[in-house]
């Protein structure tokens, strides 16, 4: 079993190097430029996009729980990377096709719909089509793409300078770039049955599940700060009970979506955890529409400007939200196991979660 | 504020299999009629049964008669109780609070003469705090002890005093020195105090659907031996916020409505559910994993030594605003005009739980003192 420890000298690291990077005005350098070329090199410096991945093939070893401790902390400095995208989504998809992972940054195709049509042919695939809100794919160097065919997975790998990219934007102003392939060639690898469009969306999922828990606590505690600043009526106004509301109503969704991602972080490093992921999802979600809310109207006028951060974790929630399944995707798939266990299996099922499935 | 994940050992997980094995003998599904969590059925043999398993007053010391149990241990016993809808209430004051108060600051006679009892599941606890005009607003409680010969004369009135017309003790905060001024905390003391005294004098406050939880206990000069307070005279204000941090954040704060979860399943079982209704179903027992799991991690913090105040007072207003949420969603997605008369076993319980869970947010401290509380904790404040 691998170690269900996060290393701390990560969470050191991570905290002092994000600390210093990631200011207000870098990041909303970031948004303005579209990319973020410094911050992502002092982001590669310290190998944090390659965590998970195995060694020989270009990763910086350790486990998916540390590099969904990083992520945690990219969602908590709104880091302007591609962390997820390069590192536990489209560096794993390479690295279990056998692939070297690239130096550059890796982007992955969130949702693959019915436009792209992938040919195999011999040792080469041609890609025809066009994929929308691929993250970062203005900046890629590779484009990681999971297909099925006759019965087997394989991953392609595609060059992004081989593709047509037009810029675009999530809510936060994260690249979500529309991406045309024009008959593209490249070369695939197949990879294990165990990883197929499911288990690729699980990992999108717990890839934000990590970044939102990370923006929550961050948003909760600006807030918890600027309340206690904030003076009217001669006093502090988190000395007003209707405020305190919204502190802890915040406090609240940050512990619980932390608790929701770092437990799924532990089932999914053990090897599956699907209802934990999913759950995670679901619990960060709604603590996202919830705890971005209660932060807004905590800081009154000030949250609504530019000029002042806490927008670069509410609308980074708002996007998350809807990314890798929103809650209607995810509360359908829960509902459907756990009605199928049956009453006397209800309470099990929340207790034991993967591991009695 | 932290919250760590954490997971049951193996030893840990035998238990919880004990438990349900237990369950399953004494209380099989469909042959009884599930509690809403702790506003359970008084049943002294089950209490008993419960007792001679060590589950009563597990986390107290074998020298007292408890089986040195963690606050893990009575976790997990006390969650699959309240799950299952088990009638634990004639224990349940004693298991979750008094017997920590009486071992932490009760004297070596008063541990001998009630630990072992409530171990054995004997003894049933009430508690006296609120008065007619002290509620939330605890400290300015005004039912007086007076030094007499050999003890103390009491006079005043409790209110709300769940099951004291059943029970055997009553744990009251009282005033034993007048209010100083700008120091309503100091002067009060917890006293124990036999529910059979003379001069005491218990009537019903019915509840909102007749029924009979609450009382009005009026103290007519009632005596009380020396021997009868617990810890330090004037201490009683600290001692009283130590346990009531032992009963917050527990599963009795979230799992009331689970047991009407689960037989609306049992009920539905041949007909397939709704999408809407199995869409809900994902979204509570996602919420109850992501709520157990910070639950959990505060009864580990616990057995580590730390007062995890703020983190427990968060849980339980988050805990009790999720029982009546889901109370809600079943209302509003369920089309049924539900009766407390209804054949239908989950109509029956639905009902019970829409007229009683408006009290889930009240008891024990209203959420709004919690939110105080919490937000207190939160900013670094003495809390």
């Amino acid at each position: 079993m691998s170690k269900l420890i996060v290393d701390e000298l990560i969470t050191q690291t991570a905290n002092r190097l994000f600390s210093e990077i990631c200011s207000h005005e870098a990041i909303q350098n970031a948004e303005t430029v579209g990319e973020a070329p410094e911050i992502w090199a002092a982001y590669t410096e310290t190998g944090f996009p390659w965590i998970s991945i195995d060694e020989n093939l270009g990763g910086s070893g350790g486990t998916l729980l540390d590099a969904l401790e990083v992520l945690r902390l990219v969602g908590y400095y709104a880091v302007p990377v591609p962390a997820a995208e390069t590192g536990i989504l489209g560096g794993w998809l390479l690295s279990e096709a056998g692939f070297q992972v690239p130096e550059g940054i890796v982007t992955v195709l969130p949702d693959q719909g019915p436009d792209l049509a992938i040919k195999v042919d011999g040792s080469q695939v041609s890609i025809t089509g066009s994929a929308i809100r691929v993250p970062w794919a203005r900046s890629a160097e590779i484009i990681a793409i999971l297909f099925h065919d006759n019965g087997n997975n394989y991953v392609a790998s595609v060059q992004a300078s081989d593709c047509a990219i037009t810029p675009m934007t999530n809510m936060a102003g994260e690249p979500r770039d529309t991406v045309r392939f024009d008959g593209v060639v490249c070369s695939y690898a197949e990879v294990s049955k165990a990883i197929d469009s499911q288990s690729f969306r699980f990992r999108g999922a717990l890839s934000r599940v990590a970044l939102m828990a990370g923006a929550i606590e961050k948003m909760s505690q600006m807030t918890v700060s600027y309340t206690n600043d904030r003076v009217q009526f001669g006093r502090p106004v988190a000395r007003f009970q209707a405020v305190q509301q919204h502190l802890v109503w915040a406090a609240q969704d940050a512990a619980l979506s932390r608790m929701a991602a770092e437990s799924a972080a532990i089932e999914a490093t053990r090897g599956n955890g699907a209802f934990e992921i999913a759950s995670a999802k679901l619990i960060a979600n709604q603590a996202a529409s919830r705890a971005t809310k209660a932060c807004h109207q905590a800081h009154g006028a000030m949250g609504m400007t530019q000029e002042y951060p806490l927008h670069h974790y509410s609308r980074r929630l708002w996007s998350w939200r809807k990314e890798y399944g929103g809650d209607a995707e995810w509360s359908q798939w829960i509902g459907q196991l756990a009605v199928a266990q049956g009453a006397d299996g209800l309470y099990p099922l929340i207790t034991g979660g993967s591991r009695v499935l | 504020m932290r919250f760590n994940p954490t997971e049951l050992s193996s030893s840990e997980l035998a238990l919880q299999t004990e438990v349900r094995q237990f369950l399953k003998t004494e209380l099989a599904p469909g042959t009884h009629e599930p509690c809403l969590g702790m506003a359970a059925r008084k049943d002294k043999s089950f209490s008993m049964k419960m007792a001679e398993r060590g589950w009563v007053g597990m986390a107290l010391p074998k020298a007292w008669g408890g089986s040195d149990r963690t606050a893990v241990d009575r976790f997990i016993v006390v969650e699959e109780m309240l799950r299952w809808g088990a009638p634990v209430g004639h224990h349940w004051v004693a298991d979750r609070q008094t017997g920590s108060v009486i071992l932490k600051f009760g004297t070596d006679e008063q541990r001998k003469r009630f630990l072992p009892a409530i171990c054995r599941g004997e003894l049933g606890f009430s508690i006296g705090m609120s008065e007619p005009d002290s509620g939330s607003d605890l400290a300015s409680v005004s039912t007086r002890a007076e030094r007499a010969t050999g003890g103390w004369l009491i006079n005043g009135t409790k209110i709300w005093t769940s099951g004291a017309h059943e029970n055997d003790w009553f744990v009251c905060l009282l005033r034993t020195s007048a209010m100083e001024d700008g120091n309503k905390h100091a002067g009060l003391s917890q006293i124990l105090i036999d529910l059979q005294s003379d001069g005491l004098e218990i009537s019903p406050i019915p509840f909102l659907d007749g029924s009979h939880h609450f009382n009005e206990v009026t103290f007519n000069d009632v005596f009380v031996p020396d021997e009868n307070v617990v810890g330090d005279v004037g201490m009683g204000w600290h001692q009283n916020t130590t346990e009531m941090a032992y009963e917050r954040g527990g599963p009795d704060r979230w799992l009331s409505p689970f047991s009407t979860i689960e037989q609306l399943l049992r009920e539905a079982k041949d007909t397939p559910l709704e999408q809407s209704v199995q869409s809900l179903f994902g979204e509570l027992i996602a919420r109850y994993w992501g709520i157990r799991n910070l639950s959990l991690s505060v009864a580990r913090l616990i057995d580590s030594g730390e007062a995890p105040s703020i983190e427990s007072s968060l849980v339980k207003e988050m805990g009790t605003r999720f029982e009546q949420e889901v109370i809600e969603k079943l209302v509003q997605l369920i089309e049924l005009e539900y009766s407390p008369d209804s054949h239908s076993l989950f109509e029956r319980m639905l009902s019970q739980c829409i007229v009683t869970f408006p009290g889930n947010t009240i008891r024990g401290g209203t959420i709004e003192i919690l939110r105080s509380v919490a937000a207190k904790g939160l900013q670094g404040l003495p809390v």
